[in-house]
């Protein structure tokens, strides 16, 4: 007799004509004839697939389907995920908010106008100092790492970004470490000095942009009200020119602007930025929630710009669109993932004032706050205040197929929609559920016609930085 | 041409399984189709390389001896090796771990 066979999570889905198994434990993706097809869809349903009692028919694609590791030994006891501590991971990024001040008043903004609730205020050096030490005294074996200058705008404190980068380059050669840089600005107070800094110690830069005049302008005025654009666009040239590391445009679009989002990419594309991220905005209030509608035009939207990345790779081309090579990356290596994101486990960040914060979209939430440079990273609060915000979750997470590749989604929208707004838990995952569909089927059909192949290194790449 | 497989692997996690999977078939392929001068008898350092397993049983894909003992030393045989009793109590032990070298952690017998 043979070991009697159990099914492993599986979810069946098709595509461009052809028929996919994602196999939800492992995120591993295969592609099924249509013969193996119906041979699964005729035993699925039975609980335990004994070999040696099969039809000879069906054998062969259900000793493939061992092979894939969907069927498998029904004694074998369901392996759980593994059980990361914060106190076990060493720091790998630290987001210093070294101006928590903006000279802009974006409508969106969940930080209150760069200040997190708080008064405006500045990172001081010395503190900037101290944290970039803190990183990389507690980066334990790892020999790079990554420290990201944020806000409010953080080009208002170049004096704490300059400090921080020195000390970086200098403690991080003592040390034996190399640590990257990363700046998110605005791009309104971009000057030649500052470019070539920039430019001087390899820094990534993300300038937050949201497209074509009117709606840029109308999401991210100053203080008198009057748009940002032509402040931006007329300073983007030298930081375009002899750039080190590609420069990216950071775009967030409110709901009724989600049926715009293939416009949004060209005319960034089109100023000169070497890649576009779109973040759907996070709904600081009811007002920003979106309608079905609008979240079935975002995903439209992403759809044809997913198409037209497919077009791109079969003429050995990657289109510059970070939200789908990022998701592509994830999907080729099959990463899956126990914790949503690093908050809290090698991510942190630190406030203009030297406390911890388990993310930057979570500074400025006195629940979050996890110590401070003066007694250090408090990892048991972490635990607990992480561990309040998904209490639950596991239980609708456990029937999910997604789970392996989103793990509960991100913390701070979450805190948003549940603790802020009030909403239910999981109200945006149908839209995550049907976004990781879009990439799943990208991806089938990438890797069907042989065009994912020029690309899988750089996916991969990407999905491990 | 070469048949298609009715289940082929697309990302790079289902290449490694199922080529983890390739890798044991070939294995027993191998062993029940080749000469059958397969040596026996314990390990030596002349028979490296063709230490697993001869037998198309279970545990396929561990060293020979290691194999000997699990199957040999069970039932009647008077070998004191540690093995489940498979008379009485534990009929099927070595169904729990059809490949020792993925299942090993499944061998729960006392």
């Amino acid at each position: 007799m043979d070991t009697p066979l159990a099914w492993a999570d599986h979810r069946i889905f098709s595509g461009s004509g052809e028929n996919f198994i994602f196999a939800v434990e492992e995120a591993s993706l295969f592609s099924l004839t249509r013969e193996a097809r119906e041979t699964l869809s005729r035993w699925r349903t039975s609980e335990s697939i004994e070999l040696d009692r099969m039809p000879s028919p069906d054998l062969e694609v259900l000793e493939g389907l061992r092979d894939a590791q969907i069927l498998f030994p029904a004694s074998r006891e369901k392996a759980l995920p593994p059980q990361l501590k914060p106190a076990e991971v060493p720091l790998s990024t630290l987001v210093l908010e070294v101006a928590q001040d903006c000279n802009l008043r974006c409508t969106y903004c969940y930080a209150d106008g760069g200040t997190y609730g708080a008064a405006p205020c500045l990172l001081a050096p010395e503190t900037a100092r101290r944290a970039v030490r803190y990183l990389l005294d507690n980066s334990g074996d790892r020999d790079h790492v990554t420290l990201i200058f944020f806000g409010g705008e953080p080009l208002l404190n170049m004096q704490a970004v300059r400090t921080a980068t020195r000390e970086a380059i200098s403690y991080g050669r003592k040390m034996g470490k190399k640590v990257h840089f990363s700046l998110t600005t605005n791009g309104t107070l971009l000057d030649a000095e500052i470019v070539a800094f920039l430019h001087a110690n390899h820094v990534s830069v993300a300038v937050s942009m949201d497209g074509p005049r009117d709606i840029h302008d109308h999401n991210r005025p100053d203080e008198s009200g009057n748009g940002s654009y032509s402040e931006i666009v007329s300073r983007l040239a030298p930081l375009f020119e002899d750039a080190s590391v590609p420069v990216a445009a950071r775009v967030t679009l409110a709901p009724d602007q989600w049926h715009r989002v293939v416009e949004v990419f060209d005319h960034l594309t089109g100023l000169g930025f070497h890649e576009v991220g779109i973040a759907p905005v996070s709904p600081v209030s009811k007002a920003l929630l979106p309608t079905a509608g609008q979240d079935a035009s975002l995903l439209e939207g992403f759809g044809l710009l997913a198409g037209r990345f497919v077009a791109h790779a079969r003429k050995g081309l990657v289109m510059p669109f970070s939200n789908i090579l990022d998701l592509l990356g994830r999907i080729h290596l099959g990463q899956t993932k126990s914790l949503s994101c690093g908050a809290g486990f090698g991510y942190m960040a630190v406030d203009a004032k030297g406390g911890f914060f388990p993310c930057h979209r979570l500074t400025g939430e006195a629940d979050f706050c996890t110590g401070n440079l003066e007694t250090g990273i408090n990892t048991d609060r972490i635990n607990s205040c992480l561990g309040s915000l998904n209490e639950g979750r596991e239980e609708s997470c456990s029937k999910c197929w997604a789970r392996t590749l989103c793990a509960g989604g991100c913390h701070y929208e979450n805190h948003l929609r549940e603790n802020h707004l009030g909403l239910p838990r999981g109200t945006s995952c149908k839209f995550i559920r049907s976004w990781l569909d879009l990439g799943m089927k990208t991806y089938a059909e990438l890797r069907t016609d042989g065009a994912i192949e020029a690309m899988g290194r750089r996916l991969a790449q990407r999905a491990q930085c | 041409m070469k048949k298609k497989r009715p289940i082929q692997a697309l990302n790079e996690k289902a290449r490694a399984i199922q080529s983890l999977a390739e890798g044991e078939e070939k294995s027993v392929e191998a062993l029940q189709e080749g000469p059958p001068a397969m040596p026996v008898g314990c390990t030596t350092i002349f028979d490296t390389g063709w230490e697993t397993n001869p037998r198309p049983t279970y545990p396929i894909g561990n060293c020979q001896s290691s194999a000997k003992d699990f199957h040999g030393c069970a039932g009647d045989c008077w070998w004191p090796a540690q093995v489940p009793d498979g008379l009485t109590n534990h009929e099927d032990f070595d169904k729990q771990c059809p490949n020792v070298a993925r299942d090993w952690r499944l061998i729960k017998y006392d």
